[in-house]
């Protein structure tokens, strides 16, 4: 199937998005919301394009619009870029330090003094609700609605059955989640605001905490296999390297030893 | 199970009746949760959060999708609700006839902010989004009785009445 | 004493009808049974005459009616109906077989209608409706223009049968045209007629009802039907109506759909705002079951198809169709990111056919009479009737039917009987928070109402409210006003919809409250053009037409709040004040009595005048005034 993408004929393969075809074509159309593993959302709307059908033409947002003609796509139209830049600006208000918004508002010329900031450290992209559907146990959620929809725990609270897999962290597109480990246990912070404490198991060499205390069950189910590498460790990695590069220097350097001490032996 | 026991500490749920509501009524069908949760805002005018956490172990679905539901739609309510609930109708003949007054008045006199539940939970005001008795607009309802085209005067008149209750 | 003529007429029904034969069998037994010559009172008991209290006037006329038992030669048979339509006469009700009409009746008047009407054939001068401007008093339902100006195609049976009664709908000719499509149609054909008709949903989007059904059908795999009953759209109750009224008429036009598309399973999707509506649905698919009309193997045919009801729990969104199947599935009422169309992967990601209560009430009668009777109803590109319900500053307020095509003035003059007050119409706003304001004295009078026509001037359909606003109806306050209506009721996840709108809120507060700067309507007119073309869902693409509408029409409105900081209206309270005239007063102290604030002073038959800073602009003084000496500066 051939699309015509920008004014060049490409190869399509029917039923991949726009997005898709686009990024293998080595045209960058901006997105927020996607991760090429999860279902695309379409709810930051960045990444809409013009799609032309004949005589007419619409808008459809590319990371969840499929392929199933022969049709032509504009992703840099002037229109384009003056919804996205209004876009932008938006967004902004909602997370005025963000690296990734300043650099997109640069890209489209965004004024980002034209609104007053209204800080909410979250531009509701939704990532980290799906990715911790996906991945991890189903403790953020996108509460309320409308204005007044944000990322939250249920009720509120700090939840108590995270995983602590980070997953959320890793895919905010703003870096507003936050990890860190607190003595025994460890905090998750969704928009500065405490999501999840898990806590962490003591190393049985050093007595120092280390690794979370989890449900193993849901992270086999979640991998989809009974075979999960070593999780509940007892040792903490430190103590565990130091121990191991132990044995090693006793094993291997006893062989170097040109007169072994009697009685003494690597065995 | 520890969840299980969290649950019966809270005294003012009874389970016998989520199980009727879940299980009799709507056959644990996870499609009807909206149903079940609105069957169990009438029993309680409010969703109690064990009763929550009931609903996702017995059908299944993770309690941040229940939150999700229950903040989503307007007609539920995860704090209690007075024993008296006033709806004014703001919709848009509602709204020109003045409706939008009429809350601001009820709110400052319960000491509301512009709606919600007065703090010994005797009254709750609310609003709603048309219901359909455009012609006689105003409307209120207080309790679930209509008083078409309100005034000020009379809605003192029913607040003076549940004061003195 | 004589018995109701229903309880003699009824003939038992101990089981399923069979087939078809026996159904009319049954029904003809029922309208022979039925004296047309008997007398019957119809209370109105649709939500709008609830309101101010028809029940308790039914249960009183029932009561006054068996006390004068003795002396009644004919019992006459008293009916709570569905909706009349004329709600601001409510409460309502009609005398048959002469169709007398008598509004504004409380319980108290009972005994006095029983004794004069029923007993000594007298009209009761007070009950019947006089006409604005007129001192003639109308007797029946067919002489006054508000009834008489209607089509009643879709409400032919709403406020004339009783919707708790299966009986008294099938007298009426309930469940012909699902017999007509069971016995002498084929799927096909049925879809043939619906094309032919050029049926166009009724919900807003106006999409051709028979080419949706064919793609339906198309589809492999179980198909479901679902009617949207979840009319949001504030100001709009026709849907309610209908539902209230005639629920056999949409169960019938459902059961013809999933007939023709090759469904067995319906869904109700009813907004929880309407219990009403609710109880008489529930009530009429247990009769209609009862009956085999639906159910298993309906009429003895292979034809099977089960209906539940659903209700909504608040949600404007939940009227978008993906949104609606979606919170149908027990989730979160938020529109599908999907391009892919409900009829091919909709409800349970199944082929689902979706209409509105008003498209499926359509049906039956289509199928009765054929597609091409219905073509000649309205007009080319809008064929049949269309329910509004008329509702803001017009005289009669309520649910009015008209052909598609009617004019603007038939409408609110016609029908609605124009403006109270001696004020001047300003505006009519049609298609609900998602619609536009159209501009009247202008140009649009005469503009003929149908899908096409109020698109190309930036309103829409919508699913029928039509609100009639006056001289006094500042239209930066009516955007300000739809705007913050869907601030709230926006489900929030696309970010064009859910921050577009509130700073369209922010700037249209801050213009109301005489805040507004220079560049404001140019920065609305950007947000609102960006948030109509990059949002996610329906909802979402006409969310700032109420914004963009206004100011294309009404733009030195705004003009003079930003720049003169005048509400020219007299409704944004920082940008007006109340003056007397001391040219036309007659110091006759009325606004002085009716002052809550005392903020009026002056002697008698001499000019008041009026303390500005004690003024709380209630507009109790300007109401009030009779010779028009308030005046808003």
């Amino acid at each position: 199937m051939k699309v015509i993408l920008d004014g060049k004929e490409v190869d399509a393969e029917a039923g991949r998005t726009i997005l898709e075809v686009a990024r293998a074509n080595g045209v960058d159309i901006p997105t927020l919301c996607h991760v090429p593993a999860l279902e695309p959302a379409a709810m930051c709307r960045l990444c809409t394009v013009e799609l032309v059908e004949g005589r007419r033409s619409r808008l459809v947002t590319a990371c969840n619009f499929p392929l199933r003609g022969e049709v032509e796509i504009k992703t840099d139209t002037p229109r384009l870029r003056k919804g996205r830049k209004v876009l932008i600006e938006l967004l902004h208000t909602r997370c005025p330090d963000s690296v990734v918004l300043k650099e997109l508002a640069e890209r489209y010329g965004a004024d980002l003094a034209r609104f007053p900031d209204d800080n909410k450290d979250c531009v509701v992209c939704g990532l980290c609700v799906r990715v911790c559907e996906r991945i991890g146990a189903n403790v953020l959620a996108l509460s309320g609605r409308g204005v007044e929809i944000r990322v939250n725990t249920s009720f509120g609270r700090t939840a108590r059955h995270c995983i602590g897999c980070g997953a959320c962290a890793q895919i905010c597109p703003v870096e507003k989640i936050r990890i860190r480990d607190e003595e025994a246990e460890r905090v998750v912070i969704v928009c500065g605001r405490e999501a999840a404490r898990i806590p962490l198991r003591p190393c049985s060499s050093c007595g120092k905490p280390f690794g979370p205390v989890i449900d193993l069950s849901l992270v086999m189910e979640r991998a989809g296999e009974a075979q999960v590498p070593a999780f509940n460790l007892l040792v903490c990695p430190a103590c565990s390297r130091r121990s191991h590069a132990r044995r090693l220097a006793e094993r291997h350097f006893e062989q170097y030893d040109i007169e072994p001490a009697p009685g003494g032996g690597a065995e | 199970m520890p969840e299980a026991q969290a649950i019966c500490q809270e005294p003012e749920v009874d389970f016998t009746v989520l199980d009727r509501i879940i299980f009799d009524d709507y056959g644990g069908n996870r499609e009807a949760m909206i149903m079940m949760m609105q069957a169990i805002q009438r029993q309680y005018r409010f969703l109690p959060e064990p009763a929550l956490q009931y609903i996702s172990q017995a059908i299944g679905i993770p309690l941040t999708k229940i939150y999700e539901v229950a903040t989503f739609y307007a007609s539920f309510s995860l704090v209690p609700k007075g024993r008296h609930i006033m709806h004014v109708c703001t919709g848009t003949a509602c709204h020109l006839k003045g409706s939008g007054g009429l809350v601001q008045h009820v709110a400052a006199r319960m000491g509301l902010d512009g709606g919600g539940t007065t703090p010994d939970l005797k009254f709750t005001l609310e609003t709603v989004n048309c219901l359909g008795a455009c012609a006689v607009s105003p409307v209120v309802v207080l309790d679930d009785r209509y008083y078409p085209k309100a005034n000020v005067g009379q809605l003192n008149r029913l607040i003076e009445q549940i004061d003195t209750e | 004493m004589a018995t109701a003529p229903r309880a003699a007429a009824a003939p038992s029904y101990a089981k399923k009808f069979a087939c078809a034969g026996e159904l009319e069998q049954y029904r003809q037994a029922l309208i022979e049974r039925t004296d047309p010559a008997a007398p019957r009172i119809l209370v109105c008991c649709g939500t709008g005459c609830k309101a101010v209290g028809s029940l308790d006037l039914l249960e009183a006329m029932k009561g006054a009616v068996s006390a004068a038992g003795a002396q009644v030669r004919v019992m006459p048979e008293i009916k709570r109906t569905g909706c009349h339509g004329f709600c601001s006469r409510g409460p309502l009700m009609s005398f048959q077989p002469e169709n007398l009409f008598y509004q504004r009746v409380q319980p108290a008047d009972a005994e006095e209608i029983v004794r004069e009407t029923i007993l000594g054939g007298k009209r009761v001068q007070k009950f019947l409706y006089t006409p604005p401007g007129s001192k003639e008093p109308i007797a029946t339902v067919d002489e006054i223009p508000f009834f008489a100006k209607q089509t009643k195609l879709v409400l032919k049976r709403v406020g004339r049968i009783d919707p708790f009664d299966i009986n008294d709908a099938l007298v009426h000719g309930a469940y012909k045209g699902l017999v007509k499509a069971l016995t002498e149609m084929t799927p096909a054909q049925v879809i043939e007629e619906i094309k032919t008709s050029r049926l166009r949903g009724r919900g807003g989007g106006g999409f051709p009802a028979g080419v949706k059904w064919e793609s339906c059908a198309k589809q492999p795999g179980r198909h479901y039907i679902i009617c949207n009953g979840d009319e949001g759209d504030p100001g709009a109750f026709m849907d309610a109506s209908v539902m209230e009224g005639d629920p056999h008429a949409v169960i019938e036009g459902m059961a013809i759909a999933a007939y023709a598309i090759g469904s067995d399973r319906g869904f109700f999707y009813v907004r929880f705002e309407y219990p009403l509506a609710v109880q008489t649905l529930t009530r009429a698919i247990r009769q209609a079951e009862e009956m085999g009309l639906i159910g298993e193997n309906v009429l003895g045919t292979r034809f099977t198809f089960k209906v539940s009801i659903s209700t909504g729990a608040g949600a404007f969104v939940c009227g978008e169709s993906s949104a609606l199947m979606s919170s149908l599935e027990g989730k979160v009422g938020r529109p599908r990111p999907k391009y892919i169309r409900s009829t091919e992967r909709g409800f349970r990601d199944s082929p689902s056919n979706l209409n509105n209560v008003e498209t499926y009430a359509n049906v039956p009668e289509i199928i009765l009479r054929g597609g091409a009777w219905y073509t000649g109803i309205g007009t080319e590109r809008s064929t049949g009737t269309k329910v509004f319900s008329l509702t803001g500053n017009v005289h009669n307020v309520g649910l009015v039917e008209v052909p598609m095509g009617s004019s603007l003035r038939e409408i609110v003059y016609g029908i609605g009987g124009g403006i109270p007050n001696r004020k001047e119409l300003k505006a009519v706003q049609t298609g609900g928070p998602s619609g536009g304001c159209i501009p009247i004295p202008k140009k649009f009078l005469d503009i003929n109402v149908g899908f096409g026509r109020l698109a190309e001037i930036g309103s829409m359909m919508g699913s029928g409210g039509m609100i009639v606003m006056d001289e006094n109806t500042c239209m930066v306050e009516v955007s300000r006003y739809f705007i913050s209506f869907l601030v709230g009721e926006s489900c929030g996840q696309c970010a064009p919809c859910r921050e577009g709108l509130t700073r369209m809120k922010e700037i249209l507060t801050r213009i109301t409250r005489g805040e507004g700067r220079p560049g404001d309507v140019e920065l609305l007119e950007e947000i609102g053009t960006f948030t109509n073309s990059f949002s996610l869902c329906g909802l979402g693409t006409s969310s700032a037409n109420p914004v963009l509408s206004t100011i294309r029409y009404f733009r030195e409105e705004y003009d003079a709040h930003i720049r003169d900081k005048k509400c020219p209206s007299g409704v944004c309270k920082p940008l007006f004040y109340y003056e007397i005239d001391p040219a036309t007063c007659t110091g006759c102290g009325l606004c002085r009595v009716k002052c809550p604030a005392k903020a009026i002073a002056g002697e008698k038959k001499k000019p008041h005048t009026i303390h500005q800073d004690l003024c709380i602009k209630c507009m109790e003084c300007y109401k009030n005034c009779k010779f028009t000496s308030i005046r808003i500066m």
